[in-house]
């Protein structure tokens, strides 16, 4: 497996063509995803010269820029507080070091948010998470895989889901399909580029990302039946309070 | 780019022929690659109207793609206070010695 040893992210990676197995299809939506919501923030490049020059007030004020989306970044990527704020902390560390190196070839935070991302991969395959071949090492058991329920004819879960119940389903991802789904449908990043991010297939991150998200509906299918039977026997619960 | 039409064999039918199963197979594939909403590509409209659960099934996964690239405007949590007082740590070490900076919020 090959070492991550250079954490700085690359510039911006150029999506590939993507193999179209349909004739005539319709040209592709763009992404709306990370490189198109870096707007400029104040005082954002100033601060990056200061803390450049070891200005610790400097670097205070890109850690309060910052801190939501880093560390949002990693609790969706993990799953788990205590790792994600060490990991946050691990980023701003190594942001420190390296800011040398930023050259404002893109916007700050897209390069931070690479940073952070192979700081990430990195702890993961540490931890012994062999990302390298997502299929065999990190596909969930037979529990943990979404059921084929192809054919139900379920209440449909368009506008019964909120946040919350999202972001839990999600955390409770098996890791492989949280780390597709957190990178393409959360983070906006193309296939290609996950596929390079975490050194599988195209076709394996879009299959990954494809069980990820029928996980979810299955998840979130009994997260909404849990609120809907709640909802039913609060009646009767009061009820027999009252009595 | 010119796309080359691709060749209609048992492996790969055509959006009318395909059976379920096929549809199921092949629908990674129709999320990756078209217009990104495959309940309005046109090539796939008379399949889901014979097939009523599969539109299903497609209006719920998209419902969750769109949900969750939602999630990227809501970047709201934050790390607890001792995550900036580990870094002050970290630093004080790097740093000439000077006030401890408090973080913007």
């Amino acid at each position: 497996m090959p070492e991550i040893t250079n954490l700085e992210p690359a510039a911006s990676a150029t999506p590939a063509a993507i193999a179209v197995t349909l004739p005539e299809a319709p040209p592709a939506k763009p992404n709306s995803g990370l490189f198109k919501r870096n707007p400029p923030i104040a005082g954002e490049a100033e601060a990056i010269e200061r803390a450049k020059n070891g200005d610790a007030e400097a670097f205070s004020k890109l850690y309060g820029l910052h801190k939501r989306r880093v560390y949002t970044l990693c609790l969706r990527m993990l799953g788990n507080v205590s790792e994600a704020e060490d990991m946050t902390q691990e980023a701003f560390l190594h942001l420190f070091r390296k800011l040398g190196s930023f050259r404002g070839e893109s916007a700050f935070s897209t390069w931070l948010h690479r940073l952070t991302v192979n700081l990430v991969l990195m702890h993961l395959r540490k931890k012994g998470l062999n990302l390298v071949s997502l299929e065999e090492t990190i596909n969930p058991s037979e529990e943990d895989a979404p059921k084929r329920d192809f054919g139900s004819r379920d209440p449909q879960l368009a506008g019964s889901v909120d946040r919350v119940a999202l972001e839990r389903a999600v955390a409770s991802l098996p890791p492989g399909y949280r780390m597709v789904f957190v990178l393409h449908d959360v983070e906006g990043f193309e296939h290609n580029e996950i596929a390079t991010m975490l050194d599988c297939s195209t076709g394996n991150s879009k299959s990954q990302l494809h069980k990820a998200r029928l996980k979810l509906r299955e998840l979130l299918r009994q997260t909404d039946q849990r609120s809907q039977t709640d909802q039913s026997t609060q009646p009767a619960q009061m009820k027999e309070a009252v009595q | 780019m010119t796309q080359t039409p691709v060749k209609m064999t048992t492996e790969n039918p055509t959006p009318d022929t395909m059976t379920l199963a096929e549809f199921e197979q092949r629908l990674p594939e129709f999320f990756a690659t078209g217009t990104g909403s495959i309940s309005d590509d046109p090539r796939l409209q008379a399949f889901l109207e014979a097939n009523p659960d599969s539109a299903a099934l497609v209006r719920d996964l998209e419902y969750i793609a769109a949900a969750a690239s939602d999630l990227l405007k809501k970047e709201d949590i934050e790390p607890s206070d001792s995550v900036w007082q580990n870094i002050q740590n970290e630093l004080k070490s790097a740093l000439p010695d000077g006030p401890e900076p408090e973080p913007v919020a």
